[in-house]
């Protein structure tokens, strides 16, 4: 999760928003190709948060780095607006009978930005890069045996189980993206990455800019800017003022108290979705009186999310019980928890757990866990739990939680897309995000049935049966799934919104 | 002379030493895990061990620190942890920007510090007395992140003169980069010229009080005569010390200002790399303030020498 993690996949987000072209190739038309019209080019200026980095796409595990990379390079295939994975580099695919074989047919006539041809041996090396070096994105890898190029237009990848979310673990997001060897093994995919995307980088700044121009060799329907430049603006403040005075065309960076206001109005445009995001509370579980059920119902129980919600994130999210939102075909309607300060006394009562201190640990680096903290002490305060606040910096929170030093804490998961990615790594007993200590066979059994159940009815089930005794075991304590917010100057069009915070610039015009 | 500065130089050298020891021992101490920092909280643990084992953190620190001044001496800082750049050119390309900027800065100051110090001093107990040193009091203590915001507010927003934030090199468009500095250089400039202020106005009373002075008044030298060339001279050797300390301190990079004004320089630079544990660049840049620093108090012991006849070097 975080500034750092940005993976996605598929959950299908009922979005009416299309974002054109973005999967073909057909010519997308523009009112007036005239010298007033709004196809005339020009470099349109993003302001993001903080600065990438690094380049490298398998390397990185920065948003700020993503946010840049969407627009440079490409992925077998990518998840639509409604995070569905279409074709990309790869036209089509089949699947063997078993499952365990899947062949990928790349498009022809494909290059990299430097010219030279995208072909089958650059997926090949580009995978086996990740798998073999254990790259950050390795794990989505887990099933895979061998990728190998049959011929130049296709791939061929062998998996040791079935896994019916190959498709958004081979192109989720960026972090997955074809590489050009030559770029590679130069050293110069660091700061001058060479992709085949729509635009290519320019130039690059060390804490100042990054500068993208568009690719002429680009395989889709070609950008209707002449380029993009990144900006790094960490103070909210300062990227709207950029924004509201034209010196930036668009920006993720607005000061989340404003946003609702902003929204009413129409110069800057600010618009919001919501995101496959959730945030949540966890209870250590090896540590008493946490690993006992009742006292973390009670705590589940003693709880108002809309209250949590509304400060930490000025009502730019939705109160959700369990991880998946609303919008996705994964969604399970399961809300077990009203506020009831008697219930969460008796449950704690009934655990012996009187007169509970409790350690909250939360990050400067997500000001809403510190917000969000100070009204769950509150709450928690009512029913006889006093919270006491930890605000650490990212690093030092890693590490305490790493060492299962805190009682409890609060973080979210950002950019989940299939449903595994959502409970997996969280909840199963040997999961690598487990930090919280949660045990349960049936869990465990039913993670591991949904992980390769290649039928999408059973499948879903699964993981709602999974998905209820989590809950109601209160592994995770569900607070809220958050809107993303953008917002652009009025003289830019075509630009969307995307629920996986993908920014993607390849349709987007700037009028002069 | 020539002597003083070489054995001073050598002196440095010993000193820059001590400074990566004590940064090397300190960044030990601090809690969190600056590959754990890099992979974000979506990790494996064998992704984990290959990135340690590739930035070299899996070997005991003594070799790990040996290693690193070993590979210093011949200017290699080692190499990034979060963008795998060397990084001498890293900590390098960020000097610009915070030179100008610090530089620019202390100018103002400097401009505004020396009239007000010597004048409050001059009619000392007078309006113009008071309003200095309100002056400076605001200055000292507001904060320089809220007067920054307020100048982006009204200069950038309300009136719309200038860019509210952002950098544009001095050697590719001169006007743009005045433009952009203005905002930085005057937030951080305030602070010091409120510092400089008090500073000059206590230095010149001082030497006003001297027996020199009356005797210099008493034998029917002109006001202007004794302010120039008794009290301002003499009053002059505090103050260089002053401002060279704030010069500094300043080209240590301003990083509250450069995280509030996007101004790449070296203080945005330390900021970044404390928040990822990217020890390297972190002592990188440390390395570079102290050097910078020993440099500036070299320069400032030679300049004495000038203004003040007693003073000599050896």
């Amino acid at each position: 999760m975080s500034r750092t993690r940005f993976g996605l996949a598929g959950a299908a987000l009922a979005l009416t928003l299309g974002v054109t072209g973005c999967s073909a190739g057909e010519g997308v038309d523009v009112d007036g190709a005239g010298p007033s019209g709004a196809s005339a080019g020009g470099v349109l200026t993003a302001a993001i948060g903080g600065e990438p980095d690094q380049l490298d796409p398998h390397r990185t595990s920065a948003y700020y780095s993503f946010q840049v990379l969407e627009n440079v390079y490409d992925t077998l295939v990518e998840p639509d607006a409604n995070l569905e994975m279409k074709p990309a580099l790869a036209t089509g695919w089949t699947t063997s009978q078993d499952q365990l074989t899947w062949t990928f047919t790349l498009r022809e006539g494909v290059t990299f930005s430097d010219g030279s041809a995208l072909d089958a041996e650059d997926v090949v090396y580009s995978f086996n890069r990740i798998i073999s070096e254990k790259l950050n994105a390795a794990y989505r890898f887990a099933t895979v045996k061998t990728v190998t190029a049959a011929n130049p237009t296709t791939v061929v990848v062998t998996l040791s189980a079935p896994t019916p979310n190959l498709l958004a673990n081979l192109g989720g997001f960026k972090g997955l993206a074809i590489v050009d060897k030559a770029n590679v093994e130069s050293g110069k995919v660091k700061t001058a990455p060479v992709g085949s995307g729509p635009f290519t980088v320019a130039g690059y700044t060390s804490g100042d800019s990054i500068k993208l121009v568009r690719n002429d060799r680009y395989w889709g329907t070609k950008p209707k800017l002449d380029g993009v430049t990144f900006t790094f603006v960490k103070d909210p403040t300062v990227a709207l003022q950029n924004l509201r005075g034209g010196e930036v065309q668009w920006t993720d960076n607005l000061p989340p108290q404003q946003v609702p206001a902003l929204r009413e109005g129409d110069d800057p445009t600010v618009r919001s979705v919501p995101s496959t995001d959730y945030w949540y509370l966890a209870l250590n579980q090896a540590r008493k009186p946490y690993g006992d059920v009742n006292v973390r119902r009670a705590v589940a129980f003693a709880l108002d999310r809309e209250a949590i919600t509304k400060a930490a994130k000025f009502g730019l999210a939705t109160v959700n019980q369990t991880a998946i939102p609303k919008d996705s075909a994964y969604y399970y309607e399961y809300a077990p928890y009203q506020r009831n300060t008697d219930q969460a006394r008796q449950l704690l009562q009934q655990a012996g757990a009187n007169g509970l201190t409790m350690d909250l640990m939360v990050t400067s680096e997500y000001p809403e866990t510190v917000t969000a903290a100070q009204v769950i002490a509150a709450q928690l305060k009512e029913v006889g739990i006093t919270v006491k606040i930890r605000t650490l910096d990212f690093a030092q929170w890693l590490d305490e939680q790493d060492k299962g030093n805190f009682d409890a804490f609060m973080l979210g998961w950002l950019g989940n897309i299939d449903p595994d990615e959502f409970y997996y790594a969280q909840h199963h007993s040997g999961g690598a995000f487990n930090f919280h200590g949660y045990r349960n066979a049936t869990v465990d059994r039913l993670l591991d049935q949904a992980r390769t159940e290649t039928d999408q009815a059973a499948r879903k089930q699964q993981y709602e049966q999974a998905a209820k005794q989590i809950v109601d075991d209160a592994s995770y304590i569900y607070l809220y799934n958050p809107d993303v917010a953008q917002g652009w100057s009025k003289r830019v069009s075509g630009y969307e919104v995307r629920t996986d915070r993908a920014i993607r610039f390849r349709d987007v015009a700037l009028a002069r | 002379m020539g002597r003083f500065v070489i054995r001073r130089l050598l002196q440095s050298g010993v000193v820059l030493l001590g400074v990566t020891l004590v940064v090397f021992l300190l960044l030990q101490l601090v809690p969190g895990d600056p590959v754990r920092v890099a992979l974000g909280t979506r990790f494996d643990p064998q992704t984990y061990e290959a990135l340690r084992a590739r930035a070299g953190l899996d070997r005991p620190l003594v070799v790990q620190y040996l290693s690193y001044v070993g590979n210093a001496l011949t200017g290699d800082l080692g190499v990034s942890f979060r963008s795998g750049r060397p990084v001498t050119s890293i900590v390098l390309e960020r000097l610009p920007a915070t030179l100008s900027l610090a530089v620019t800065a202390v100018v103002f100051a400097t401009l505004v510090a020396f009239p007000l110090g010597v004048l409050s001093a001059l009619r000392s107990g007078s309006p113009l007395d008071h309003a200095a040193r309100v002056f400076s009091q605001f200055g000292v203590s507001v904060p320089d992140f809220w007067m920054g915001i307020m100048f982006i507010l009204l200069f950038a927003g309300v009136l719309g003169w200038l860019p509210p934030s952002g950098y544009v090199a001095l050697t590719d468009d001169p006007l743009g980069w005045a433009s952009h500095v203005v905002l930085p250089a005057v937030t951080v400039g305030l602070v010091t010229a409120s510092i400089l202020t008090r500073f000059i106005r206590s230095a010149v009373l001082e030497v006003l009080s001297e027996d020199y002075v009356r005797t210099a008044e008493a034998k029917g030298l002109r006001t202007r005569v004794v302010v120039l060339r008794h009290v301002l001279r003499n009053a002059l050797i505090p103050v260089v010390t002053v401002v060279a300390v704030q010069l500094a301190s300043l080209l240590g990079g301003v990083i509250v200002i450069e995280v509030l004004f996007a101004w790449p320089g070296v203080g945005r630079l330390t900021y970044d790399a404390v928040q990822a544990r990217d020890y390297p660049v972190l002592q990188g840049a440390v390395l570079l303030v102290a050097a910078l620093f020993l440099l500036i108090n070299l320069l400032v012991d030679v300049l004495y020498a000038r203004l003040d006849p007693r003073i000599t070097v050896r």
